[in-house]
């Protein structure tokens, strides 16, 4: 029997808003410290401008921080028990969810300064039967424009639901 | 300008060894406002979804996977994509080796290919995937 009701059908076709996020040398510098990406070009502005950079300069997966606080940082009231938003979650009686699949292309590099344009959509939702019982996978895609109107990243994630 | 000393198709990857700690998978959820309780409430993660302790991010495993060739490489390769999927899960406490090799390296376009892994001390592979990246001349 599948899971997947048609209130969880109906909420998939749902849009999402686009977001708009001013990258700061901030949050370029805690991805940095949190993944220890050490190379100056991340924290020194002289250090990135001398390696071509208009400014401090992100790491390549950089783009997951914009599409988290984009859509992760809701009024507590938005927010499930397990601290994901609720707009985040489709209406189903598995809520335990992992991180499944990733693919990300990367374009233009990302300084601060720049303000980057997020579209988030979902592409699938569907089921399989597991070891432990069904699956559903939820498939979004993520794409990244910069104010220049120039692609940095689009991403494909899917989330696991058990 | 093509860069002839690309490594040949073949080449693995020196094991670069990660044992993120409690704090790196603070900072990690801290930076991104992820809000996830698996990777912070121990009580929660066992009692809730059933896990023996608190998960390493998949995407912190996908920055691991990428970094194994900057590492290597250094600021001569930018990432150009990459794709990987998670496999099984890895826990606060494991000391993941991360490795691969070079699948394709074509000096006519500055490209080098790889197939990218993430395991545990036990041989059990967290995340596998694949990577491309371009020689930043051709990139800039």
């Amino acid at each position: 029997m599948g899971i997947i009701t048609d209130e969880a059908r109906s909420w998939a076709e749902k849009e999402f808003p686009r977001f708009d996020f001013t990258v700061t040398g901030r949050d370029i510098a805690q991805f940095a410290h949190a993944t220890e990406a050490t190379e100056s070009i991340h924290f020194d502005r002289a250090a990135a401008r001398a390696a071509g950079f208009a400014d401090v300069v992100a790491p390549a997966l950089f783009p997951y921080v914009i599409r988290m606080q984009a859509y992760n940082l809701v009024d507590r009231a938005h927010l499930e028990p397990d601290g994901s938003p609720s707009a985040d979650v489709p209406p189903l009686s598995t809520r335990r969810a992992m991180a499944g699949e990733t693919s990300i292309e990367i374009g233009d590099p990302i300084v601060a300064g720049d303000i980057i344009t997020v579209e988030k959509r979902l592409l699938d939702l569907y089921e399989k039967e597991g070891r432990s019982g069904p699956l559903v996978f939820v498939q979004m895609e993520f794409t990244f424009h910069n104010q220049h109107g120039r692609l940095v990243a689009r991403e494909q994630f899917t989330r696991i639901y058990r | 300008m093509n860069r002839p000393d690309l490594p040949a198709a073949g080449t693995e990857i020196p094991i670069v060894v990660r044992t993120p700690t409690a704090v790196d998978l603070f900072m990690f959820s801290a930076s991104a406002w992820l809000l996830h309780r698996i990777h912070y409430d121990l009580p929660f993660t066992t009692e809730h979804d059933g896990h023996p302790g608190l998960l390493i991010h998949g995407p912190l495993q996908g920055v691991y996977l990428t970094q194994s060739v900057e590492r290597w490489l250094g600021p001569i390769v930018r990432l150009r994509s990459v794709n990987y999927r998670h496999l099984a899960p890895a826990y606060l406490g494991d000391s993941l080796e991360c490795g691969g090799t070079v699948t394709a390296s074509t000096p006519a376009t500055s490209t080098i290919e790889f197939d990218l892994w993430v395991r545990k001390s036990d041989g059990t592979v967290t995340t596998s995937g694949k990577a491309v990246f371009g020689s930043t001349e051709r990139i800039q």
